[in-house]
Order: C-alpha cells, then sequence, then structure tokens
C-alpha cells in the first residue's frame, strides 16, 4: 500500500520543490497533505498554487499567518475554501496521521 | 534507523555538526535539493523508504 | 504516545513565528520544543512571552545556544553538541524557515 507524505511549509521560496515533490508523490500513489504557515502562505499566491490544490489531496494554510503576512484573510487563495483557511492545528495532522514528513 | 538527511542550501558547519550527531550509529542517507534540477521521483522514493526525514534549511 | 518535536529557529524573520509554531503542537498534545539558533532575540513582548510560558506549562520547553536570550528572556542553555543528541531522541525535526 502507498504510504501517505505530509509537507509543512514554512518558507516562501520552496514552492518549486513542493510542486516537484507533490507531483512525484501523486504519482507514486502516495496521499499528500500540505499545510503552509508563516511566510510560506505567500506562496498562496503564485501561479501554481491552484495546480498545486488540484494535485495534492489536502491542502490548507495558517489563516493567522496569512493575516500577519499582509493578506485580507476574506481573499481566500485560488484552490482553497473557508474550511481550508485553518490553524496549526493541520500541521499537528500530518505528524499524527501521515507515514512521512517533510519540511520545505 | 534509516535516517534521511536532505539540503535545501549547502549545509553550514553547524549543520555538518548536528548531522553527525544525529545520524552516528544509523544508516544515513542524503539528498541535495540544492541543484538546478532535483530528481523528485527519486527523493520521493527516498523519503518512503527513510523511518525519518530531515529537511535541513 | 505523544510525540516528540524539536523546532529549530535560526532567523530572526522567522523565530517568533516558529515559537507559535511549537505552541500549536503543544495545544495538540504533543512534546514540543524550539531551540532559538546563533541569534539574539529582540526584548519579547507580552505575547510572546506568555507563548513560551505556555510551551513549558505543557511540558515542552524553549532552549537558545546564546547566553544573551537565556540571561534576558530565560530560555534553558543548550549547546550544539546537547542540541544533536537531543535530536535523535525526537520524532519530528523541524528546521524552520531559512537560513539568514
Amino acid at each position: 500500500m502507498a504510504k501517505s507524505l505530509g509537507i509543512f511549509v514554512t518558507s516562501a521560496k520552496n514552492m518549486k520543490h513542493v510542486m516537484g515533490v507533490t507531483k512525484a508523490a501523486k504519482a507514486k500513489g502516495c496521499k499528500v497533505k500540505v499545510f503552509f504557515t508563516w511566510k510560506g502562505t505567500e506562496l498562496a499566491k503564485t501561479a501554481d498554487f491552484p495546480e498545486l490544490c488540484k494535485m495534492a489531496d489536502d491542502v490548507s494554510i495558517c489563516a493567522d499567518s496569512y493575516k500577519k503576512c499582509g493578506f485580507d484573510p476574506a481573499d481566500i487563495p485560488q484552490g482553497l475554501t473557508d474550511k481550508e483557511m485553518a490553524t496549526q492545528a493541520q500541521h499537528g495532522g500530518i505528524i499524527e496521521d501521515y507515514d512521512c514528513y517533510m519540511t520545505l | 534507523m534509516k535516517i534521511l538527511n536532505v539540503y535545501r542550501t549547502a549545509p553550514t558547519a553547524d549543520v555538518k555538526k548536528l548531522v553527525e550527531i544525529v545520524s552516528e550509529g544509523r544508516e544515513a542517507s542524503s539528498f541535495d535539493l540544492n541543484v538546478a534540477a532535483p530528481d523528485y521521483d527519486k527523493l520521493v522514493d527516498m523519503v518512503l523508504a527513510a523511518d525519518k526525514t530531515i529537511c535541513w534549511w | 504516545m505523544s510525540k516528540k518535536v524539536c523546532f529549530m529557529l535560526v532567523h530572526p524573520d522567522y523565530t517568533l513565528d516558529g515559537l507559535r509554531s511549537c505552541l500549536g503542537l503543544a495545544v495538540e498534545n504533543m512534546y514540543s520544543y524550539a531551540v532559538v539558533l546563533n541569534q539574539t532575540l529582540p526584548p519579547l513582548d507580552d505575547y510572546n512571552k506568555e507563548n513560551i510560558d505556555w510551551i513549558r506549562d505543557m511540558e515542552g520547553e524553549v532552549y537558545s545556544n546564546v547566553p544573551a536570550n537565556c540571561e534576558n528572556e530565560g530560555l534553558e542553555p543548550l549547546s550544539l553538541e546537547e542540541l544533536g543528541q537531543k535530536l535523535r531522541d525526537m520524532d519530528v525535526i523541524v528546521p524552520y524557515g531559512m537560513m539568514p
């Protein structure tokens, strides 16, 4: 059975890696969850983000971080719903429920 | 225990020291993300095979 | 069994939010630790001091290898060597943010 992979994104520099790892993991049948926090939430405004939301099984961002980075929480990034404007509990979910863990 | 050390940038002296301590007596491998075109397919295989992955800065 | 997680904080722009993230796992019933490395913290406001207090209340700890952080903000001293040994015992290691 394919493993699951959780990715915790804390840097705004790593979208290429997030996309590359997610695409490769999905091609192997893995379940992939990605959670963006702090400056990582800036990546929700990149052109690749909606595609990531389609590829991965679960994508969410820290709403508090998004606000602190200067974005309006009511301006939900394309690809997300208001339920995916979330909290650090998403990181806890990755650690508890996913087989493999990466920080990008 | 199989440990995979992933480097997002070139490791500093401190990172090398921490990797040395964490990896001591364990089966350790590494992957360099700090290249123009990382082989993500290979990286995911390595992550799936490892017991623990550490993605250093 | 509760997981043990260690956040390593090296960049001044990411450190205080890293502490918030550390607290986020502590409230998820994990043993959550943070280490402030190679940087001197600015004087912490009440919000960030409370975050550290809450991490401790939930059996976590905040360490630093910089003596000024231990003297000024009450962080627990931890050398690089000691950090390495501590990391061996962690379930999850989080090199948070980026290098300065």
